[in-house]
């Protein structure tokens, strides 16, 4: 009876706030935050490479070269030249006809008004000189790379081949994932969880501000006891984040039955060693991570009492958020290790480096007993924020040993429930 | 109900730092009644009334709320209006007085349907569907209060209800109090404006310094100061003031003196004799305003002011 009473006053917080929130056109700005992100990234990245092409497009190598070898120096290339792809290969080959002196020739070419020649390549093709510009050593030995296979061809006579292989393709059997696609995994798994509870999970901080800036608290307060608030709040920011990641979720799927299939096979290799329950678990982390993360920002920011002191929390918050990362992807790199342990038992790191052993090995009792661990914290963590909120802010209660004898001028500098 | 009391506490003790805020106050309700705390600023009332409601928790005493041993227990049969007036400000009125409702456990579809009969009672019909922030202070006020009686609670809170509220507001809550005690409900609010409570209270409390100075009902607090009788000859005199009592003082064209413990006739008869006849007279019970000043002390309201 008094359990349903607690989860209809949970639910009927976290109900206000879930609409509160997803109602407003802040939200759909929210929503749309990564296309926002994306875009930028995109034009930021055409911008970047059409500077970079247009650049490509005017370097040439020059080889100053007899007719004879020109034509063993333009099949060389042709050879050479396949097995680059297409924009990583070097810049168009020009051969000039050699006059006079030949170093000369050679320091004139750089000077073309229309192209821009990053190494020039002149004399003999058993010894030639290679003149380039400092940064285009590359292009200087693929040019000798040349002369040294114009010069081959030439010896045998013509283009005979010397050797003649078969091309077969192979893959792994279906369903087995390598150990580097564990790996893989287990970081996608922590790197996809952080960056999910980074953006989302800050956004309880505060949540409680807003109740007191209101003054809605004490109407929440004497129908509500303070845990259900909380715990109502929180969910109600998790419903937030749940939209969130399920109109992302849908798309990035959608978005890759689109992709070529190449594609899906490469990402079939980043398997998790727990196989298909591996999503469910990635729930369950999410939920928990949200959760305990959410619940301490929403028990330290109910403490601050302006937007100031919320801004002024946001960097300990972010460097805490951080430090879980740092030691869960330690954790997800070594997986038998002693910090791995510690990163998994942990409370704040523990759905973190769970998601981790979730993609490395296959037992699945151990998730079992996380999230139970995870959830008992969760549940010490509201406790805790709601008991510091209670004699911090509503001056309930014997006052911390730290407050006494400040209490009375809080109180009388306007503390928010004044008596 | 069929209990004694709708609130019982006693000896409740809640200190601030080094100061006790509330002293050792002790509270008896009883059901259906109309039941005043009065104070001046900072005599404890509003903590008091948190400690009531198990908002916080005294540092000592006890203190029952319907029953149950707990306030919280009984939360749901409780409606509270704080004195720090909070809505959210992007709600609509009726979803507010809904969601008010949703908290104390009324199921959000009737809450919906009661605001709207409820906002079209008090004749704010046409806010029903605005939000908070678009209301006056005074309408927003109305609001929560109607929030705090949406799920019928057989007790009603009411931390400072008429602050803020302009003389048509303030008697339009009287009403709506009065109507809440016709129902059944008890209620238990907070003032430190007497005319209100003058005109509401069965029974009052006053606190001053965190401690219960009085306790009774109006008449009983008004009858801790002799009645003044004030007498306005036909034909003024000054020796009208040899026939009144020792105490009489003029005030304009009249006097003004302690009613006798015998009774005025003696007075009136003695005065008709003379021949100074009467051309008014008027026997006035103290007003609660100077009971509650004479219990409080004028020290302690002007500190308070």
């Amino acid at each position: 009876m008094i359990r349903n009473k607690l989860v209809r006053q949970t639910l009927t917080v976290a109900r206000r706030d879930f609409i509160a929130t997803v109602f407003t056109p802040t939200f759909l700005i929210f929503l749309l935050a990564p296309l926002i992100m994306l875009s930028f990234g995109a034009v930021g990245g055409i911008g970047a490479a059409t500077m970079a092409s247009s650049s490509a497009d005017k370097s040439r190598i020059v080889a100053i070269a007899s007719p004879a070898d020109a034509r063993a120096l333009i099949a060389a290339d042709r050879n050479l030249r396949g097995l680059y792809r297409r924009r990583e290969g070097p810049p168009a080959l020009v051969i000039q006809s050699p006059g006079g002196d030949e170093a000369a020739q050679a320091r004139r070419a750089f000077d073309a008004k229309d192209t821009d020649p990053t190494a020039v390549l002149y004399g003999p093709l058993s010894r030639p000189t290679v003149l380039h510009v400092p940064v285009s050593v590359r292009h200087a030995d693929y040019l000798a790379r040349l002369a040294e296979e114009a010069l081959r061809s030439q010896r045998l006579g013509g283009e005979t081949r010397l050797s003649v292989a078969t091309k077969q393709a192979y893959s792994a059997a279906a369903g087995r994932t390598s150990q580097r696609g564990s790996n893989q995994a287990a970081f996608f798994a922590v790197f996809g969880l952080f960056i999910l509870t980074l953006m989302l999970a800050g956004q309880a901080v505060g949540t409680m501000a807003e109740e007191r800036s209101n003054k809605v608290i004490e109407v929440l307060a004497a129908a509500v006891p303070l845990e259900s608030v909380f715990l109502g709040k929180l969910l109600g920011m998790f419903g937030v984040a749940i939209l969130f990641v399920a109109f992302w979720g849908t798309i990035v799927v959608n978005v890759g039955q689109l992709l070529p299939g190449n594609f899906a096979r490469a990402f079939a290799e980043v398997g998790p060693a727990v196989g298909p329950l591996f999503a469910l678990l990635f729930f369950g982390y999410f939920t928990m991570a949200y959760l305990l993360l959410g619940s301490v920002f929403l028990g330290i920011g109910a403490q601050a009492s302006t937007p100031r002191e919320i801004q002024m929390l946001s960097l300990p918050i972010t460097i805490f958020q951080v430090a879980m990362f740092g030691l869960s992807q330690a954790a997800a790199t070594n997986p038998d290790s002693g910090l791995t342990r510690f990163a998994e038992i942990f409370p704040f790191s523990s759905p973190f480096a769970m998601a981790a052993r979730a993609a490395n090995k296959p037992e699945i009792w151990p998730h079992l007993l996380a999230l139970g661990w995870q959830a008992l914290w969760v549940a010490a963590t509201i406790w805790l924020g709601a008991r510091l909120f209670r004699r911090g802010v509503l001056q309930s209660g014997s006052p911390a040993f730290w407050k006494r004898g400040r209490t009375a001028k809080t109180l009388e500098a306007g503390s928010h429930l004044p008596a | 109900m069929g209990s004694e009391w709708a609130v019982r506490a006693s000896g409740l003790v809640k200190r601030f730092g080094d100061r006790n805020v509330v002293d050792g106050v002790d509270v008896a309700v009883p059901p259906g009644t109309i039941y005043g705390v009065l104070g001046p600023n900072g005599a404890g009332k509003t903590t008091t009334l948190r400690m009531l409601l198990g908002i916080i928790e005294p540092d000592e005493g006890e203190r029952t709320l319907l029953d149950a041993a707990h306030p919280r227990e009984a939360s749901d049969r409780v409606g509270y209006l704080p004195e720090e007036r909070g809505l959210y400000p992007g709600m609509k009125a009726f979803e507010a007085i809904a969601f008010m409702g949703a908290l104390r456990g009324l199921d959000w579809g009737t809450g919906r349907k009661r605001a709207r009969l409820l906002l079209e009672d008090a004749n704010l019909g046409h806010a029903a569907d605005s939000k908070i922030k678009k209301l006056s202070k005074g309408m927003a006020q109305l609001v929560q209060l109607l929030g705090s009686v949406v799920h019928d609670p057989e007790l009603l809170v009411l931390d400072e209800p008429f602050s803020g509220l302009d003389p048509v507001n303030q008697e339009r809550l009287e009403a709506m109090i009065l109507a809440q005690r016709a129902r059944g409900a008890t209620i238990l609010f907070s003032t430190h404006v007497m005319a209100n409570a003058e005109r509401l209270c069965d029974r009052l409390t006053i606190i001053a310094g965190g401690k219960v100075r009085f306790e009774g009902t109006v008449d009983e607090a008004r009858a801790t100061l002799p009645i003044r009788a004030r007498y306005m000859p036909h034909h003024p005199d000054a020796g009208i003031r040899a026939l009144l009592p020792a105490d009489a003082q003029e005030e304009g064209q009249g006097w003004v003196f302690t009613l006798p413990p015998e009774g005025i006739e003696g007075v009136l008869v003695k005065l008709i004799d003379a021949g100074y006849g009467i051309s008014g007279l008027s026997i006035e019970p103290a007003r609660l305003h100077d009971a509650f000043v004479r219990i409080v002390g004028r020290d302690a309201l002007e500190a308070a002011a």
